[in-house]
Parts: structure tokens; sequence; C-alpha cells
């Protein structure tokens, strides 16, 4: 496949400025089980081409699902007529780039095509069967995926290249009903649980029938739980919840296609502006943030994105202050910036590349273990796993609920409360960051739910987080 | 086949090629979509997509198990080779259970039930060409300018045909186009106005008036007021109605859900629910909705009355949510997915009645203190049980004063039930307008909310976006 996009690239670089094209194959599994049956074994497979050219500053992209010469040949000249009929357009010169070259395999230690389905849905049904027992447990489920990506990628300026990685994930999550009061727990995470790059092992570390029990005897006792008081207070969040504050507040609004305008009409701008690069105070002088694709096992991880520009590990924020953004390599050449970011990614074939997040980390802290910063506070809510979230088109008045609250009091946790929810503003609430875990509780979470574009794309990021604390945190407004 | 622009007969003997290659009991759905949607922002054209995909799903049923596989190729080998995968994954799930499984079996042909034609299909739109976007962008760049403004925003315009073929007789066709613009104009100092419309035709898309429509929202005069978090009355457009009762079709129609006693509707169907003035339906042939012509499982639709005179009335089922419900019920015509999707059916047609207002201005005349929203952004459930949403308002949110629209305001934060609002309505206009998201993740799949304006009660505000 890779010659036959070499010879379309031959095709069309004296017919456009620029043009790219992305062959890719996708094969995924996904099995549901819930109730003690098996709800649904799926498995996915997709293929095709996405080319993408720029005629006097104007993008056009055509995908087809026919990887046949003829079919991506009328893909390109579609893509042209697309770009050709686009109201006169003045283009800001492209970020330049080493062309993409060779190839690139993501880690892999069990391949999760080679376990048998029977085995996989037989480690499903025992974390969900040790879920069920309580009659007020209405619904306990439990999932796993498996996923391949192969893409093979050339340009008009002499990118041929290929990479080949595997995602994989799991996770259990039970509801129980007593009257109008419902509740929910998940494990290790909610929407979908955990998934990394790699391969079955990555499922097997995750143990979710030990931790099955745990979670329905929590989603039964949070029935009978006081509502989470309201108030201003100290709030310590745990590992994945830190990780969705991370990803709505910071990641999405550091985003640099956001932050000129490009995504205005859909998913919206950012609060930050491309002149805040270098002086803005985002948060407290303990947060530093970074978006690096080469970590080894994130979801973000790759050799080269999708428009062919090297994996790099950007500081974000350090200390406090804004570094840099998140950025492709249009958008870096408009603001003057003489590299991309390498933040380009596309949703399948069918997609064109947008400004995406990689992996988006906070840096550990110097506060140790959880039980460590617990004992260090003096009276709060521990916050555990994103229940419901929402933010602005700004990224700035932001709303998050949890499935569970605990009391912290003298440095012990103490009771456990219901349906806590939190708001804040983005800077204020950074700002009133005063403690981060260490390293040893710092973990990648991945995030598979992360929608943009038009048409809409989901991307898979990860976030390298450790349980923080925050202080001066508006909890419970949902509860008014 | 080429995946160029198949024809539905071309789908259709494309599903009987790949059924005859199932083994068992199957179900074959095949897709094409062919569409285009271009994005502009600051009046420049940004990005332009063309989409020509085909979609193949096969689900095999085993001992009460079903095993589902997709290939987006329809070379004969991809077709075996998808038949095999799912065919191996409802035996993989048989097995492994070690018991019959609870899916009822695929539905058979209704003599007394056939899908109805519609007139969802537009065939100038399903042959659109690039151009009409262009022209379109180049109306709202103009119009925009006039009024000191940019524009930025989306036009597309798609069609999908769509072929199921089961080893229990179902055979159905079906074909749809959709189109859809939305425009978002900003001032300098960053207040914006917006105007969306949805329909089956893009000849109806009219670029230049939606443009006017959202400046003159953005160029409203005042320094933008903030709102203390309370209680409010509230005046609706469409747009964001529409958001709310797609939130409340998910949460409290969904009969898996209900099945299992976390729908909103619990214990409730037969229970006033809502104003008496509420009628609210799922009703996919209605003059101003999407149509559709049958569901993922090839059962045909039909309109189904969810809330009538304010009283929850019904929930909607697939195959499998309506077995679990017992004697009685059956599948009303919602599956996601064949088979049945694992969070459930739910309504995609909805159509809430309009009321007695000539327009807007006559809804916002009793208010004395209250605000007027054009849209709500990023809504998500805070707790399912209640139908307790959150969210934003965004690009035209104003206060009334005094009868009238006056001053804006900075956006606020609403936490709020869905179903408390729909019991606190107090007027909706005559007329309806259908939205619609068109943002179309994976293949595309238009459906929308078809809804008058509103006047409610006490509005929960929540907080408010800083300047």
């Amino acid at each position: 496949m890779l010659d036959q996009l070499t010879n379309l690239m031959d095709a069309a670089i004296d017919r456009c400025a620029y043009a790219d094209a992305r062959h890719v194959v996708h094969d995924a599994e996904t099995v549901w089980v819930r109730d003690g049956r098996v709800d649904r074994v799926q498995r996915d497979r997709s293929e095709g081409v996405g080319v993408r050219v720029r005629v006097g500053g104007a993008w056009g992209f055509a995908a087809t699902s026919d990887p046949s010469r003829r079919a991506i040949e009328r893909a390109l000249a579609r893509s042209l007529a697309i770009a050709e009929t686009q109201p006169t357009v003045v283009g800001h010169p492209l970020a330049p780039t080493e062309p993409a070259r060779g190839s690139w395999t993501g880690p892999c230690e069990l391949d999760p095509f080679g376990v048998t389905l029977e085995d996989k849905v037989e480690l499903l049904l025992a974390a969900e069967t040790a879920m069920r027992g309580d009659p007020r447990i209405v619904r306990a489920e439990a999932s796993a995926r498996s996923a391949l990506s192969e893409r093979t990628f050339a340009s008009t300026e002499g990118a041929a290249c290929s990479q080949r990685s595997h995602e994989c994930g799991a996770g259990i999550g039970v509801i129980a009903l007593q009257g109008n009061e419902l509740q929910v727990r998940s494990y290790p995470a909610a929407h979908e649980g955990q998934s990394a790059a790699g391969g079955w092992e990555i499922v097997e570390r995750l143990a979710l029938a030990q931790h099955a029990p745990r979670i329905a005897d929590e989603a039964v006792a949070l029935l009978a739980a006081p509502a989470c008081p309201v108030g201003e207070m100290t709030v310590v969040l745990g590992g994945e919840q830190v990780a969705l504050q991370l990803h709505e507040s910071v990641g999405h609004a550091l985003e640099l296609d956001r932050m000129l305008g490009s995504e205005a009409s859909y998913a919206g701008t950012s609060w930050v502006s491309a002149a805040d690069v270098g002086s803005l105070r985002y948060g407290s002088e303990l947060m530093t943030v970074t978006a690096d694709a080469t970590l080894d096992g994130g979801l973000g991880s790759f050799a080269w994105d999708d428009e062919g520009v090297k994996a790099r590990r950007l500081e974000l924020i350090e200390d406090g202050l804004l570094r840099s953004a998140l950025s492709s390599r249009e958008t870096a050449g408009e603001i003057g910036e003489s590299l991309s970011g390498g933040c380009m990614r596309a949703d399948g074939w069918a997609r064109q590349p947008i400004v995406r997040m990689t992996n988006v980390s906070l840096a550990p802290g110097d506060a140790g273990s959880l039980e460590k910063l617990i004992a260090d506070t003096d009276r709060g809510l521990l916050l555990e796993t994103n229940r419901s979230w929402s933010i602005d088109d700004r990224r700035l008045n932001f709303q998050f609920g949890c499935e569970l609250a605990r009391e912290i009091v003298d440095g012990r946790l103490g009771r456990l409360y219901r349906n806590p929810t939190y708001t804040g503003v983005t800077p204020h609430f950074w700002r009133s960051l005063d403690a981060v875990c260490s390293e040893p509780e710092w973990r990648l979470r991945g995030l598979l739910n992360c929608g943009k574009g038009e048409p809409g794309q989901i991307a898979h990021v990860s976030h390298g987080t450790a349980p923080a604390r925050f202080r001066e945190v508006q909890v419970g407004v949902a509860s008014a | 086949m080429s995946a160029g622009h198949p024809s539905t007969a071309q789908l259709e003997t494309l599903a009987e090629q790949a059924l005859e290659r199932c083994v068992g009991e199957a179900q074959v759905s095949v897709s094409h979509e062919r569409s285009l949607l271009s994005r502009f922002a600051r009046s420049q054209p940004t990005q332009a997509t063309g989409i020509d995909a085909l979609h193949v799903e096969i689900m095999c049923v085993y001992e009460g198990h079903t095993g589902a596989a997709t290939t987006t190729s329809c070379a004969v080998g991809d077709l075996e080779t998808t038949a095999a995968a799912a065919r191996a994954a409802a035996e993989a799930a048989a097995n492994a259970a070690g018991s019959v499984g609870d899916y009822p079996g695929l539905p058979a042909p209704d003599p007394h039930w056939r899908a109805q034609p519609h007139d969802g299909f537009d065939a100038a739109t399903a042959a659109v060409d690039p151009g009409s976007a262009g022209r379109a962008l180049q109306d709202a760049a103009g119009v925009a300018a006039e009024h000191r403004t940019e524009a930025f925003g989306t036009w597309t315009a798609g069609a999908v045909r769509t072929a199921i073929a089961s080893t229990t007789g179902v055979r159905v066709t079906d074909a749809v186009t959709d189109a859809y613009m939305r425009v978002l104009c900003y001032r300098p100092d960053g207040r914006s106005g917006f105007a969306a419309r949805s329909a089956r035709d893009a000849a109806q898309l009219d670029g230049a008036a939606l443009t006017g429509e959202a400046a003159a929202k953005a160029i409203v005069a005042g320094v933008p007021a903030v709102l203390a978090p309370g209680e409010y009355a509230v005046v609706m457009e469409p747009e964001a109605i529409g958001e709310l009762l797609g939130f409340a079709g998910a949460l409290a129609f969904n009969g898996l859900a209900h099945n299992e006693g976390r729908g909103a509707l619990a214990g409730r169907l037969g229970a006033r629910v809502a104003a008496a003035a509420i009628n609210l339906a799922d009703a996919p042939r209605a003059s101003l909705t999407l149509p559709r012509a049958f569901d993922a499982e090839g059962i045909p639709k039909r309109p189904i009355p969810l809330i009538q005179d304010g009283v929850a009335h019904a929930v909607v089922h697939d195959t499998r949510s309506a077995a679990r419900a017992g004697p009685g019920a059956r599948s009303t015509g919602h599956a996601l997915a064949p088979g049945g999707d694992p969070d459930g059916p739910v309504p995609t047609n909805l159509v809430l009645s309009g009321g007695g207002a000539a327009d807007v201005a006559e809804l916002c005349a009793p208010i004395v203190r209250g605000i007027y929203v054009t849209r709500l952004w990023y809504v998500n459930t805070v707790r399912e049980r209640e139908t307790l949403l959150t969210g934003m308002t965004r690009d035209g949110t104003f206060l009334i004063e005094d009868g009238r629209i006056g001053r804006p305001l900075r956006d606020v934060r609403f936490t709020d039930s869905v179903l408390r609002l729909l019991d606190a309505i107090e007027a909706l206009t005559k007329t309806q307008r259908l939205v619609s998201a068109g943002d179309f993740y994976g293949p595309r799949f238009a459906f929308g909310v078809v809804s008058p304006a509103l006047r409610a009660r006490g509005f929960r505000v929540s907080g408010t976006t800083p300047g």
C-alpha cells in the first residue's frame, strides 16, 4: 500500500500546493457481559484511504472505503475538486518538517487477537458475577476491548512511513437502586474502564474480579449515604478525576486551533490566546503539564502524527506558567512557530487530521502517597471516579460529578457521601492546587471518548496523573 | 461492486450475497454514505470533507447469543471472513456462558406492519456538488461583514442508502438525505450569535438568511448583565429544548433502562409527569422530521406517543428489551444496532407538539425578569433517575425584562431536571422547527427533534461564566 500511496502523491504533486494520503486498517473486538450473560461480541474491521490536498490555501479532503488504485485516484480527484470550489483563502505557510520515513510498531506483549474469545468472556464473567448478589444491584456489567491499527502515510513532500499499534482495555461497573435513589460505581475508571497502548497483558493486570466485590459493596453503601455537603472546601481528587479535570480544563484549552478560532462553531474557543504563551500564569507553581507522544503505553503515543510530524514531548505549563500549545503544521505556521507540536490526529481513514491531545500529563509532586496527602489534610473531601462532566465553550466554567465522596477529618477518612459535584473556573481552580502526590501514585489513564471536529471524531488519549489537592473549591452545587 | 455510488438495488444484492455466506440465523445490514461537509472560521474555509463509505454488518444468533462483525469491504472473501467472524463470536459467547442466552431471535416480517414509504430522500441533495458549500459560505461571509462580524460554521449534506436481509425473511431498503448548516457570528469583542437549520433538502439551507439571524443576536447592544444563581422564568428556542429532549429520550424512554428500574419513568407510566399541554411522540414520518422507514433490526417505524396531555404513556423497545419486558411487549422499531445496542433503544424522531403562542415575543410578554436562551452547550447527565442535567447557555443569551428581550446576559450554567422543566412549561409556540446536531460521529446517521419554542417557570441557574 505504501507504494500505491507514494504513486498517488507523485500524481498529485503538480496539481496542488501540498497533498498527503493515509491508508488505515483498523481491527477491533469488544466483548460485553451483563447480568450473567454475554450481552454482545462485536468484531469490526475498517479499511480505507483519506486524501488531503491544499489548493491556494484551501483544504480538500476525500475518503473512500475502497482501497483500490482506481478508487484512491478518484478520491484524489474529488479532494482537488472540493478544494478548488472553496472560496479564496489566504493560507498560512505550513511549519516545516522532515519527511517521515520508516516504520514503527507500538508495544504489545500478548497479542489480544491470539487470546480466545472464550478466555476473554470467562475473565469478564468472573468479574461480573462477583458484583452480583445483593438484590439492590440492578445492573452489573463488564467489558473488554482490543484493537489493532495499521496506518500508512505518504505526502508530496516525500514522506513515506507506516505505523502499527495495539490498544487494549477493560472495565467493570455496577448500578444499585433503592426507591428513587440510583448509585453507580466503576473500576478502574468510569466510561469504559482503563485502556492503554499494548496487548492483552493490560487487561490481565487490571485484576477486575479482585475489585468487583468492593465496588458492588460501595454502590450499595452509597444508597444509604447522606448527600454530599454544599459549600466551599478543600478537595482531594483521585487520580482518575484529576485526569478528566486536566483533559477538559487544560488539554482542550491549549489546542491551538481552538485558540485561533477554527473550532469556534462546534467545540468552541479558548480562554487562552496565542499571545498568552510565555506569560500567562495558568495555575499554582505545583502545576507542570506536558504533552508527550513518546510515552510508553500512552493512547496518544506514535512515531509520527497524522501529517507526518515526528512525535514530540512539549512542555505546556512549567511551574504554573504557560509555555506552549498543542499545534499542527498549519496552526504553528499561523503564529510564526518554526515547528509543529506534532498533534495532528485523525479518527480513522474517513476523517481529516485535526489538532488533538497526545498524552497530556500533570507531573507528579512531592506530597507522597494518597494516604499521606489525606493525613496532611485537616478537613475536606476525597472525590473519586468521574460520573458527569460539563465545561463551557471557552473551557472556563466547569462542573464535575463523581461517583463517591469521603469526608476527611483531622487527616482521616470518615463518612461516605453520595452525589458529590464540584464547580469552578479554570485558572482560579488550578491556582488553588497546593499538593500533588508523588511518582509512585502517578499513572497513565486512558480516555476513549474525546469528541471533536466535524464530521465528528473520537480520539483516544492518555493522561498521566496522581491524586491532587485543591483549596476553596465550591462543592455540591447540583444538590441545591 | 465498486464503493463509488452504489444504488439501493446494488446494496440489496450485496446483502443477499453476504447472507448466503452466513451459517444459521443471521442478519446482514449494508449501508452506503456519500456526504460533503465544509467548515469555516473567520469567514474563510477551514476544512472540507467528502466521504464515500460502505459499511457491512453481519449479526449471527446462536443459542440465544449474538455475535456481530463489520467490514468496509464488499469483496467476496471479506464477506466470507466477516460472516465467519460473526458466527464464531456468537458461538464463543454461547460456549463461554454455558447456557442459552436471552436474545429472542431475529424478528420476522409482520404482514400487518410493513415499512411505510416516506419523502425523506431528495435526489438533488444526494447528488449535491462541493460548489453548494462554497456558495453558502460566500453568502455567510458577505452578510457577516455587513454586520461587522465574522462568520464561523458548518455546511453539510449527505445521502445514506440501507438494505437489510435476514434469514427470517426480512428484506427492506431505505434511502434518506439530510442537510444542515450552522452559522455563528462573532463580534470583535467576542460576543456571538447563532442560527442553524436542518432539512432533508440542501436547497432549504439559506446561508445568507442564517447569517443574518446569527448576526442579529451578536450585535445586540449593551454590556452583558450578570445573573446570580437562582430560579428564573425562561424562554427557550427550539435548539435548546431539542437538546434537552434528546437527553430525555435516553433517560426516560429507553425500554431497557425502564425494565431495569433505572429509567426516569420506572413506575410512572400512566402518571402525570409534565404540564397538561405537553404532547411528545416519536413520529418517524412527521412533516418536519428526518424520516426513517425501519430500525437497525429492520422493524418498520411507526408513530408512538410517549407523553400525552402530560401523562407518561410509553417507552420504546428493540427486540431484546421487549423480550425482557415480558408478555405483551414488542419491539417498537427503535433498535440502534442489529440485536439491540448494549445501552438500549432510544427514540430518534421526537416531536414536541406546538401550542398557541404566535412567536417568542408572545412567550416573553408575561415575564418581568427572566432568561432568553438560544442554545445549550455541553449538556451532560448529573443524575439519571431524576433526569438532572447540567450545561451552559451559549451564543445568544439575553435578559428578559418587563416582557421584552433586552440586554445580553453572560452565559449561565444550569443544573435542572428535564422532567421538572416539562412540568413547568407554561406556553409553546405554534410553529415548530427541526433541530439536529449534524456532527456525525461514526457512519452518518442524521436524526433530530422537532420542537416549538417555549416558556417555563423556575429554570435553575447554578453559575455564570466569567467575563
